[in-house]
């Protein structure tokens, strides 16, 4: 495995450096952010989840260790935190409707029609997330969202390669199904 | 004929062993229905990185992190770290030595008033000694000389 710099400063953490936990939640802050909203949709409530993963990883801090990735370590960490997230607020949510809380995926300016077109993608992908099983909504978001290899999501997920190939092939013909019949690919 | 449908993706995404990837592409070059199939894949990947980006983290992000970070933090170790906490010890500390440093400076010449103050409204010197104030040997000395003066025994 080639060198990590994220687990040295994982390991300088364990030892009680504080300041590289600090360099670990500047670097990944973002990435955990876009994750979050990935399955929430609400980012006030990404940021809370966001914050959560890094708490998380805060207080397992001495059960990492070095074999792995950090950032496979994280994205499990995230993984698991979201798809509980979603399983509690599948039982909470109100059986028809769509949350009037989800907001819009940011990005630079777009046109006019751009943004209707952008706007379109957003729902359907968000209504293909809602219906996929959560394995397949987590290995659709970390390979087709996140652009993690298979070999990461198999780390992530705790499955086999073989495995997430099938989940992202199912999650990916499920969302390849829904855009074309919105007529957006 | 075997139709390696659960391949296209991973053949989309450049995942096929070398043996696999050209079998799929022999059957692609004459299997309409799989090539239809994998043209619209390929498509709804285009369409997908085609998203607009996830919003980026909010100005109070991290500032709010670190807060529920640090109130998770057990008491003791709060108090180990705070700069008010030192500078609190700080003063305390300050104030103690002053303390002290005044008790030293101020506690002999407590002893010494007391005693010129006894000195002055006792007659029988005798009962300074039984004050509780006369407890070191230079004060029993000056004791004894007022009584020698005195020419009291």
């Amino acid at each position: 495995m080639a060198p990590d710099p994220d687990a040295e400063l994982m390991l300088a953490f364990q030892g009680g450096d504080a300041s590289a936990f600090r360099k670990l939640f500047e670097r990944y802050a973002r990435a955990m952010v876009a994750f979050c909203h990935h399955f929430v949709r609400n980012a006030a409530r990404a940021e809370e989840l966001a914050q959560d993963v890094f708490l998380k990883v805060h207080a397992s801090r001495d059960r990492y260790r070095p074999d792995a990735r950090f950032k496979t370590w994280l994205y499990r960490i995230a993984s698991n935190h979201c798809l509980n997230e979603v399983r509690g607020a599948a039982l909470r949510r109100p059986p028809e409707g769509e949350p009037a809380e989800l907001d819009r995926l940011a990005g630079s300016a777009p046109t006019p029609e751009q943004a209707l077109e952008g706007a379109a993608l957003e729902r359907a992908v968000r209504a293909v997330l809602v219906r996929l099983p959560e394995k397949q909504r987590a290995a659709f978001v970390l390979c087709r969202l996140e652009g993690l290899s298979y070999e990461e999501i198999a780390d992530i997920l705790g499955s086999t390669i073989p495995a997430v190939k099938s989940l992202i092939h199912r999650a990916t013909v499920t969302a390849a199904e829904a855009l074309q019949k919105e007529g957006l690919a | 004929v075997i139709h390696p449908l659960d391949d296209l993706s991973a053949y989309l995404d450049g995942k096929l062993d070398p043996s696999t990837r050209g079998e799929v592409e022999a059957h692609l070059a004459q299997c309409e229905a799989c090539r239809s199939e994998c043209q619209g894949l390929a498509r709804a990947l285009a369409a997908l990185r085609t998203l607009p980006r996830p919003p980026e983290p909010s100005p109070a992000f991290a500032r709010t992190f670190f807060q529920k970070l640090e109130a998770q933090r057990p008491w003791y170790g709060r108090l180990a770290t705070s700069w008010w906490t030192w500078t609190a010890a700080g003063a305390v500390a300050a104030a103690l030595a002053v303390g002290i440093h005044f008790d030293v400076l101020q506690l002999p010449r407590s002893r010494e008033a007391e005693l010129a103050e006894h000195l002055e409204m006792l007659e029988d010197y005798e009962l300074v000694a039984s004050l509780g104030s006369v407890e070191n040997a230079e004060d029993a000395a000056v004791v004894a000389q007022l009584n020698e003066l005195e020419g009291r025994p």
